[in-house]
């Protein structure tokens, strides 16, 4: 089963960390090596861009081509900036990493730096990754000690300084703008765009912000190189590998390293081991909770940005929540819509007003007290909201809305016409 | 200049300037609240959505964002766009309380405006609503969090252009709490900017909650007469009350924000004291008798001893043009020019800002604009506070400010204060170039780009202001090094105007001491304690034939009168002031004069009954006063323009309307020539400093009942070197000895002022009164209480 080559779990061991000598025995550290010895950072950039390494935060966007944005020639301090405010029910591939095998970042951080000319890095760590941070505080200090960090790096003259933020804990701090304001001590809300980040990011200089899974892939990358991290994927369009989070209704919901464009059916059988209590698949999130459900109709499908993108959904995080053919998709929906109106930040209308707003009328339906003006308001609440908030969250939370009334519609309907949830 | 088309109307507006902008130019109503002219955009309400139909962004897009672009078309009327606006309506909507009738801000309420402009009407949602526990925020504001619709206006306005620490957001979600950390009075010196900026009832002003309902209130632009910087104000009031003051608009001067001094220091126009019957030695008579007995009596004795023993003495706070008008009833009696400022020093400070040529002068939108400010001799949040608020825009925008002041001056943005004495300061500007400091600071003016001086007229003078003027001259760069004086009324710089040109410093007191004087007019002055030696002027006062006062404040010197007349304030007439940089600025009636009508019901209920004490003859205004007096007829207009006629450098005074943004003169001063400086040799180890108190110092502002918990209690301010040397500590009773006697106090140690002085907060209407801000350090020694018992 597991034929799949394991890059960023390739050392994990259940309930153990790896640390810097066993990390350098399985090749740690030597891309950075080879990096920093023969290759100048605008090669680095090309290579990640010949890669096809999209964004693993869950905007997808190509890394190599977003780095090649950023202004490397400007004056410093510029900063590179590790987003691993993993918060997203559903998503846990980053913290699963992290506790495994914090060098990888380390080394990922210090090779992205170096491609960016990028002098300051700082890690931003969830709340509840308290394990996680540890392990990074001593890979740091490892690192550090080993000269990877620090002043001119391994006598290329390049210099690196890490720092490791804990979050005070709110999902809005995984939007990239907000995060730099919550770095900063200010209040998480995001910022306007443009100015981007990469122009006027922390503490007013170009910034890049990077998903930990993200970084933790550029060593593999620069070890193996762009054809062969390309050629890893099971879809001609996809590149690399995946860390998949699985939960929900299954037999197993653990966190497997697999080829981007494995098909969802396969995933759920091979390595959730199906569906759990004998039950039928219904539905799942296929990225995180912010992604439209997929169906029964699409266990066929690749799980890659551009065909789950094509059924109307996202890839998102890859961490994929399945709900057998018991659940209420309007109670599932409620539940992801509470926990987005709760973590809006309060600062633009559509998501401090309008998510509240979804959540009674769903409530509603959900009590059996709904009409169909109510379904009719929810649909209008569904195209408001979408595109038009300040920033993604709101955008997001529409995510499940729109597949619950896209795919479930009857589902809602049944609801109001029992006066009860038919579940 | 992009001209570009809304709801198939073309307009032209400025470059950068937002489609928000151009639709409010085309009076096109597209209902917003997060944004606000003086604090940008920010997107966060979305409620300004419109759909751009042609441009380099496409579709629904909030106009407070969207550049405006030549060519473009946008909508306002499709539908997308409509029901959007709509939607934000609701959902704003969906908390906000359903309690319009009992809210103070009904009537004026942006929210009540604007939900109507986005079509919202019915409400969908029937769920609970979110509450809040409101705070109680001291004697200035009310809350009342339940209606907040989250367009953090409040603290854009409290906190990032004013600079208050004490207020912010908290929590986050549909809980976002706008307020302080804990309950407590609101700390910042702007905190009424939060009744203006509130685009609904959470934030009310509580010293006139209730009074009256916006559509009954009596409102009319007017000029803030607490400082010298002439601030746009729009006062309320009725039943002769007045009840209340918001800002106006002029973003030549104070933009949008007033200090707490000006929007809560103007009760004193209801002061029950406030005198308002004419009187004869002290007997209240006809007003028409006084008057005509004041002509008799000053014909008599200039006919008897010659107009050369009759002076008159005009104020800064008096307008404009009864200033004008004080000076030719001076040339119809044949008496000397009138004084325009009891305090000699303070008038010369005037008569030298006026004399710096009017393309020199910065204005605050000037000063604002300003990447580096330095600040000579000004402590602006006592001497013009919202000079304070001009600084930290600075500031925000990334420029400097220096201040070299010997007060512990707290600004609310960062600035290098180099803390020197009065006389070290007015020294290094009379050489500057021997001054290591000013010398470096005058080469970081020339490199600046819009350079500013601003200097006060209290600390350095006449003779200092003009040293200041050379001084900037010698920092001019590529642009042209401006200043900004800042003088002590707000009509100082138009006395400063009417002065006898030539001589340099003139005292009153010495006039009337030498005994040729036989009369005195004031008009709405008080030298009994606007001289800077009280004692003596008041002794001379008492020495005088005739003392004929007009005035509306229960002054020293009304009460020594022989012929007292009252006047109308500000808020009951028409004027004018010239500020600080010579714009001059009309201000117009907003409340009938007279007794203000209280109405009480007798314990019953409604409150339908008039209080029986209907006042009988109002009081004049001060310029009708003395029209009569010199049997003119004119009305206000017509005086303006004689006005004009008679003084053309004043060519656009009969052009000024209330509530414009006033008009700089053109130059009319005179022009003075530097001269000796008044420096003088320091005897004993310690001066004393009178300085001006934040709240307390002016007249207006002590008898203003509103501001009571704000007002400075008396004490006296040191080094806590300096008091340590002494074996002093903080709160420490001293005795401070003086040559006008002994006074006793309490220590405040103030680490940022200069060592080598203690300095005194004044305070009229307190013991303290006999010291004036606006002189020179004055000897004095120090003992703790008991020794001295």
């Amino acid at each position: 089963m597991n034929s799949t080559p394991q890059l960023l779990f390739k050392n994990r061991v259940a309930g153990q960390t790896i640390f810097f000598k066993d990390y350098c025995k399985t090749g740690g550290y030597q891309a950075l090596t080879k990096a920093l010895k023969t290759m100048s950072p605008t090669e680095i950039v090309d290579v990640v861009k010949a890669s096809g390494l999209r964004g693993r935060g869950g905007a997808g966007f190509s890394t190599g081509l977003k780095w090649s944005f950023f202004p490397a020639d400007a004056p410093r301090p510029k900063y590179l900036v590790c987003n691993c405010d993993e918060m997203e029910p559903g998503t846990y591939k980053d913290g699963e990493l992290l506790a495994a095998d914090p060098h990888q970042l380390i080394e990922g951080m210090v090779l992205s730096a170096y491609a960016l000319n990028a002098d300051v890095g700082y890690i931003f760590i969830r709340y509840a990754y308290d394990q996680q941070l540890r392990n990074l505080q001593q890979a740091v200090a490892e690192a550090k000690k080993a000269g990877y960090l620090g002043k001119n790096i391994l006598g290329s003259g390049f210099d690196f300084e890490l720092h490791l933020h804990g979050s005070a804990g709110r999902y809005i701090l995984g939007e990239e703008t907000a995060l730099l304001n919550g770095l900063e001590g200010k209040r998480p809300n995001p910022r306007l765009k443009p100015p981007f980040p990469a122009v006027r990011g922390l503490f007013g200089r170009p910034t890049t912000v990077n998903n930990v899974e993200t970084i933790a892939n550029i060593p593999h990358i620069i070890n193996g190189g762009a054809e062969w991290f390309k050629d890893l994927a099971r879809n001609p369009e996809g590149a690399g590998t995946k860390l998949f989070g699985l939960s929900g209704h299954l037999n197993c919901t653990e966190c497997f390293e697999l080829p981007v464009g494995i098909p969802l059916g396969e995933l759920i059988e091979d390595y959730g081991g199906g569906v759990w209590k004998k039950r039928k698949f219904k539905a799942c999130l296929p990225g995180g909770a912010s992604t439209p459900y997929l169906t029964a109709e699409h266990l066929d499908i690749a799980l890659d940005f551009d065909p789950l993108a094509k059924v109307g959904s996202r890839f998102g995080t890859a961490g994929v929540t399945v709900f057998d053919d018991h659940s209420c998709m309007l109670r599932a929906t409620l539940n992801l819509l509470q926990f987005f109106a709760r973590e809006s930040c309060g600062w633009c209308t559509p998501c401090r007003d309008g998510l509240p707003l979804v959540c009674w009328l769903l409530e509603k339906i959900e009590k059996g007290e709904g009409t169909n003006e109510d379904l009719e308001m929810l649909k209008q609440q569904q195209q408001q909201i979408t595109g038009r908030s300040f920033c993604a969250l709101a955008e997001g939370a529409m995510g499940p809305l729109d597949g619950l009334l896209r795919l479930f519609e009857q589902e809602v309907i049944d609801h109001i016409q029992k006066g009860e949830c038919p579940f | 200049m992009p001209t570009l088309t809304i709801d198939n109307r073309t307009v032209t507006v400025a470059e950068g300037a937002s489609v928000l902008d151009a639709a409010v130019e085309l009076g096109i109503v597209v209902p917003h609240y997060c944004y606000h002219q003086a604090l940008g955009a920010v997107g966060a309400c979305r409620q300004c959505a419109v759909t751009i139909l042609e441009g380099s962004q496409k579709g629904l897009k909030m106009s407070c964002l969207v550049t405006a672009e030549d060519g473009m078309q946008v909508s306002t009327c499709d539908e997308e766009s409509r029901s959007f606006r709509a939607q934000v309506g609701e959902w704003l909507m969906t908390n906000h309380p359903h309690d319009c009738p009992v809210c103070d801000e009904g009537g004026e309420c942006q929210l009540q405006e604007m939900t109507i402009g986005s079509g919202h009407g019915i409400r969908r949602y029937r769920g609970n609503k979110r509450t809040h526990t409101n705070q109680d925020l001291g004697p200035f504001i009310t809350q009342e969090m339940n209606r907040c619709i989250q367009c953090y206006r409040c603290v854009r306005a409290y906190k990032d252009y004013c600079g208050g620490e004490d207020f912010g957001v908290m929590g986050s979600r549909q809980r976002v709490f706008f307020g302080r950390f804990k309950e407590g009075p609101l700390e910042s010196d702007f905190s009424g900017n939060l009744i203006d900026f509130c685009p609904t009832g959470v934030f009310t002003d509580k010293t006139s909650r209730f009074k009256t309902r916006y559509w009954d209130l009596q409102q009319a632009p007017s000029i803030c007469p607490h400082c010298s910087l002439g601030c746009a104000t729009l006062p309320g009031g009725r039943y002769q009350q007045l009840q209340r003051v918001r800002s106006g608009s002029n973003r030549l001067t104070n933009d949008s924000f007033i200090c707490d001094r000006a929007r809560f220091g103007s009760d004193w126009a209801n002061h029950p004291q406030r005198p308002r019957e004419a009187r004869i030695d002290g007997e209240k008579a006809e007003f028409s008798v006084v008057l005509s007995q004041l002509e008799e009596r000053l014909q008599s004795l200039v006919d008897t001893y010659g107009g050369e023993t009759l002076r008159l003495l005009g104020s800064p706070r008096a307008s404009f043009e009864a200033n004008l008008l004080l000076k030719k009833l001076a040339v119809r009696f044949g008496a000397p020019t009138p004084c325009y400022d009891a305090h000699p020093r303070r008038a010369f400070a005037a008569r030298a800002a006026g004399s710096i040529p009017s393309g020199q002068l910065a204005s605050l939108q000037q000063l604002r604009a300003s990447d580096l400010v330095l600040v000579a001799g000004v402590d602006p949040l006592a001497e013009a506070p919202v000079l304070a608020l001009a600084l930290r825009q600075v500031v925000r925008a990334g420029g400097r400010v220096v201040v070299l002041d010997p007060r512990p001056v707290e600004l609310p943005c960062e600035f290098e204060h180099h803390s020197l004495t009065q006389e070290a300061l007015l020294r290094g500007l009379s050489a500057p170039e021997e001054n290591e400091l000013l010398e470096s600071l005058r080469q970081q003016l020339e490199a600046a780009h819009h350079p500013v001086l601003v200097g006060g007229g209290d600390l350095l003078g006449g003779a200092g202001l003009l040293l200041l003027r050379r001084f900037s001259e010698s920092c001019c760069g590529d642009s042209d090094c401006l200043i900004f004086p800042v003088l002590h009324g707000p009509n100082s710089y138009g006395g400063g105007l009417l002065e006898e040109p030539g001589e340099r410093q003139r005292d009153l007191l010495e006039d009337l001491e030498n005994g040729k004087v036989r009369a005195l007019i004031c008009l709405e002055a008080d030298p009994a304690i606007e001289h800077p030696d009280p004692g003596r002027m008041q002794l001379a006062l008492a020495r005088l034939d005739l003392l004929a006062v007009f005035d509306h404040l229960p002054t020293h010197s009304v009460a020594a009168a022989n012929i007292f007349l009252p006047t109308r304030t500000l808020f009951e007439c028409g004027g004018t002031y010239v500020n600080n940089e010579g714009r001059m600025q009309a201000f117009a009636p907003v409340i009938e004069p007279g007794i203000p009508l209280e109405v009480s019901g007798g314990g019953g209920h409604p409150l339908r009954q008039f209080d029986s004490g209907v006042p009988g003859s109002a009081p004049h205004s001060a310029i009708h006063l003395l029209q009569q007096l010199l049997k003119d007829r004119q009305d206000l207009f017509g005086l303006r323009r004689q006005i004009v006629e008679e003084i053309p450098c004043l060519r656009d005074l009969d052009r000024l309307e209330a509530g414009d943004s006033g008009r700089r003169m053109a130059d009319c001063g005179e022009s003075l020539e530097e001269s000796r400086l008044e420096i003088w040799a320091q005897e004993g180890e310690l001066r004393l400093l009178p300085v001006m108190a934040r709240y307390g110092g002016d007249q207006y502002s002590r008898l203003s009942q509103p501001l009571a918990s704000r007002l400075q209690q008396p004490c006296l301010w040191i080094h806590p070197l300096e008091a340590a040397e002494r074996g002093f500590g903080e709160g420490q009773r001293v005795v401070l000895r003086t040559a006008v006697g002994h006074f006793r106090l309490s220590l405040s140690c103030k680490e940022k002022m200069v060592r080598g002085r203690v300095m005194l907060p004044c305070l009229p209407g307190t013991p303290l009164e006999v010291f004036t801000p606006g002189g020179l350090s004055i000897p004095c020694q120090l003992y703790a209480e008991d020794d001295n018992a």
